[in-house]
């Protein structure tokens, strides 16, 4: 008995030619597969390729279990129905545990056919689950493509329920509906609260490991004004540090700030719209370089082909190392920074004033600088300090350029070795087994983390007051 | 801005010296601005000291790692790391990043769409939402080296039954933390950027706010978000201060390891290959430095460049 507007089941060639691209899809992906595998588990280590049939066998099979339900009343229903999107669609939850494990299915065969890496497999059964669960309805583009979505559970399920016309109480919220709407809405609210938990346990971990450091048996205050900074050997002189982060910070921001104000003023009054498809990339290629890249550009090419020969003209002798080489790397990496936050600062204000300025005969260097950037100058301003935040937090460049490993003593010239407050982190993290065992060192490590933790907010928060205070509404 | 100058020359403008402003004198005017120009000069050698820094790094790189790059080429990528020049590779860093980013996308996309969904979709102003705000924006600002102390006291020590100690697995979950506000606050933004009639017109036809943000919100925000999410992905890929903390091994020898042994054991990534070449005596080393740091941008660049040409597909996909 079938409803009239029903449309006609696939024609067996059609059939055919889906299962074919199935078959291609599933060679692709063993493919795909078979390059992660190599990289993943490392050159034939644990991959054998002697079983590559296997997959093929059980595709067949599963090929033929489609084929045959297919040719069933209800099984040619369903595979239709779900092709196309004719009526109401199936239940979520339904089509995405089904999909999931047809596409996890594929996924993972080849991966077990080939390394029996059942970690591997894993992974790659939740990766393709949650995409397919993101896309609507569970569907998966390539199932459209191979138009073979067919479902055992499904198939003795829907078809009682789309015999029946829509009638208007369908579009009345049901129970399931209301409780699936309750669901999601509980998910995503913790999922939001996700950041709160982050930061409580930030706040907890850091400040109670801190306060161990502060109430240990060994700690004393003047253990923090001791010269140098050596934990291993008890002496954590806050000021080596600070000094070390100050030069730098302010090196940073005095290479970061011109350039990068420059950038942003140019893309925002000056760059016509062809010279921006030009300078915008190269900002954003400059803010993807890793910091560890800059850090290595600090020692291979900024100490050696800058510093040396730039610093023999003044008689200054450069090592390989110094904080100034480091400030300017770090400072490289401040430059995009500063121009995409100012650039968006300018960009915002509100074209009439331009014109009310060029009305009364100013320049454009004259409109540009008196007019546009005291308009914007909150958005600079936070630009600059969001800068400094990131100059006092960027750890990688100071670890491989600034020259202070376990410790550094005392040293107030930029043109040598340095430690700032990351570098000491990371230089103690790095031997965090080591550390662990000897005394107080590894709780200095949070000490320091929570000096961090409050310098950085402290920034953020002006910024945020002074955006907020001084932001003029247009 | 000549255009709003007056533009008949029979209309002359006195000026006060007396003299007639036309637009030929205007035009004059501007070409002998010498302020102006010296001005222009100067945001000009701004966006080339830029672009020479770009440059620099990036030939640098290619030039100390040509070396070691095509003499030992498929070497590099497929050994494992080692106290001889000759034989050290970047295989296992390829490894640990990759299976990082696998542990980032698979915890940081779901929860990162989430919180945005709900500050965007849910949450009226009260003062929970503002309290989550705060924090995500504030998180952003973290240094990522504070996240790695999280990843330390978090998942090295506290929950090293699971993660087994300082492993891909904690690595991947800090590195997650880390990615996470990025995620919101870039998917807060797509979302934002959804006109409320589309919201309304599905809300007209009788859905739950489930379905409108399922069916209508999500899928037309798409583009932003996955650019958003990929973008990320590319940031914990060159994140190394975390991974320090967190306890990546610069050296690390496998013999036979176990499925979950390569999850919980030892691991390093990329980002930790440069450093920890770097490190190292620079007469030897600075050619495996470099050619790692060629390995890292190539990965990063591609993952850039995949997002923008999925935003580009995506939004024309949508006709937007």
């Amino acid at each position: 008995m079938k409803p009239a507007w029903r449309p006609a089941p696939p024609s067996i060639w059609s059939r055919g030619f889906a299962a074919g691209l199935e078959v291609a899809l599933y060679l692709v992906i063993t493919i795909l597969v078979a390059v992660v595998e190599y990289f993943v588990a490392g050159p034939f280590q644990d991959f054998d390729l002697s079983n590559w049939w296997i997959g093929f066998i059980i595709m067949a099979a599963w090929q033929g279990w489609h084929w045959a339900a297919a040719q069933t009343p209800v099984g040619s229903y369903v595979d239709h129905y779900i092709a196309d999107t004719d009526g109401s669609p199936a239940c979520f939850w339904c089509v995405v545990v089904r999909q999931l494990s047809r596409f996890g299915f594929l996924i993972a065969l080849p991966v077990l056919a080939f390394s029996t890496n059942i970690a591997l497999a894993v992974a790659l059964f939740a990766v393709a689950g949650l995409l397919i669960a993101f896309l609507p309805d569970g569907r998966a583009p390539w199932d459209l493509l191979a138009g073979t979505v067919v479902s055992e559970s499904l198939a003795f399920e829907r078809p009682a329920a789309l015999a029946e016309i829509t009638k208007a109480s369908d579009f009345q919220l049901g129970p399931q509906r209301i409780a699936e709407n309750n669901r999601a809405r509980r998910m995503m609210l913790i999922a939001g609260l996700s950041s709160v938990f982050i930061s409580v346990l930030i706040l907890w971990n850091i400040f109670s490991e801190a306060w161990e450091f502060v109430s240990a048996s060994e700690f004393e205050w003047s253990l923090l004004t001791d010269i140098g900074w050596f934990p291993r050997r008890n002496k954590f002189d806050l000021a080596t540090l600070f000094v070390g982060t100050l030069w730098i910070t302010g090196i940073a921001i005095l290479v970061a700030a011109p350039v990068g104000l420059g950038v942003a003023i140019y893309l925002a009054e000056y760059a016509n719209s062809k010279v921006r498809t030009y300078v915008k990339p190269m900002i954003e290629t400059l803010a993807s370089i890793p910091s560890v890249v800059l850090g290595f550009f600090a020692i291979s090419f900024i100490s050696p082909d800058i510093l040396k020969p730039g610093g023999s003209i003044f008689g200054i002798d450069f090592g390989i190392f110094s904080l100034l080489s480091a400030g300017i790397g770090v400072g490289i990496l401040s430059v995009p920074i500063v121009a995409s936050i100012a650039e968006d600062a300018m960009r915002a204000v509100p074209k009439e004033l331009r014109e009310a300025s060029y009305g009364l005969g100013a320049r454009k260097a004259t409109t540009a600088l008196r007019v546009v950037f005291p308009a914007a100058l909150s958005g600079i301003s936070a630009a600059i300090i969001v800068a400094v935040s990131r100059a006092i937090g960027e750890t990688m460049v100071v670890f491989i350029a600034a020259g202070g490993s376990g410790g550094a003593i005392f040293e107030a010239n930029p043109t040598e070795p340095g430690q700032t407050i990351t570098a000491a982190m990371a230089s103690l993290g790095a031997g965090t087994d080591s550390v662990a065992g000897s005394g107080i060192a590894f709780q200095s490590l949070y000490f320091l983390g929570a000096l961090l933790f409050i310098m950085t907010l402290l920034l953020n928060v002006f910024s945020d007051a002074i955006v907020r205070r001084f932001r003029q509404v247009y | 801005m000549t255009a709003t100058t007056p533009d008949t020359p029979k209309s002359p403008l006195k000026t006060g010296a007396g003299k007639r402003l036309t637009l030929d004198a205007l035009k004059r005017d501007r070409s002998d601005d010498l302020t102006g120009q010296v001005f222009l000069g100067l945001l000009l050698l701004a966006v080339a000291i830029a672009g020479a820094m770009v440059l620099a790094v990036l030939i640098t790189v290619a030039i100390d790692a040509a070396d070691v790059l095509s003499t030992q080429f498929w070497d590099f990528l497929n050994n494992k790391s080692s106290s001889d020049p000759a034989r050290a590779g970047v295989a296992q860093g390829i490894r640990g990043s990759i299976l990082i980013a696998g542990i980032v996308s698979i915890v940081a996309f779901p929860v990162g769409i989430g919180a945005a969904v709900y500050l965007e979709e849910y949450a009226s102003d009260t003062k929970l939402t503002r309290l989550i705000e705060v924090t995500v924006r504030n998180l952003a600002g973290v240094p990522s080296i504070v996240y790695g102390l999280l990843g330390l006291a978090v998942f090295v020590q506290g929950l090293r039954g699971i993660t087994g100690g300082s492993s891909v697995i904690s690595a991947g979950l800090t590195l997650a933390l880390l990615v996470l506000p990025i995620i919101i606050i870039t998917a807060s933004e797509a979302i934002r950027a959804i006109p409320s009639t589309l919201r309304e017109g599905a809300y007209g036809l009788g859905a739950t706010q489930w379905e409108v943000i399922r069916t209508q919100v999500l899928p037309a925000a798409m583009p932003g978000i996955l650019t958003g999410a990929v973008l990320s992905i590319a940031r914990a890929l060159g994140e190394a201060a975390p991974l320090l903390v967190v306890g990546a091994a610069a050296f690390y020898s496998t013999g036979f390891q176990g499925q979950l042994d390569q999850l919980q054991g030892a691991f390093t990534a990329l980002p930790m290959n440069v450093a920890t070449f770097a490190k190292l005596p620079a007469d030897v080393w600075a050619g495996h430095a470099a050619a790692a740091s060629v390995v890292v941008l190539v990965l990063v660049f591609a993952i850039n460049l995949a997002a923008i040409i999925m935003r580009a597909r995506l939004t024309k996909k949508l006709g937007r």
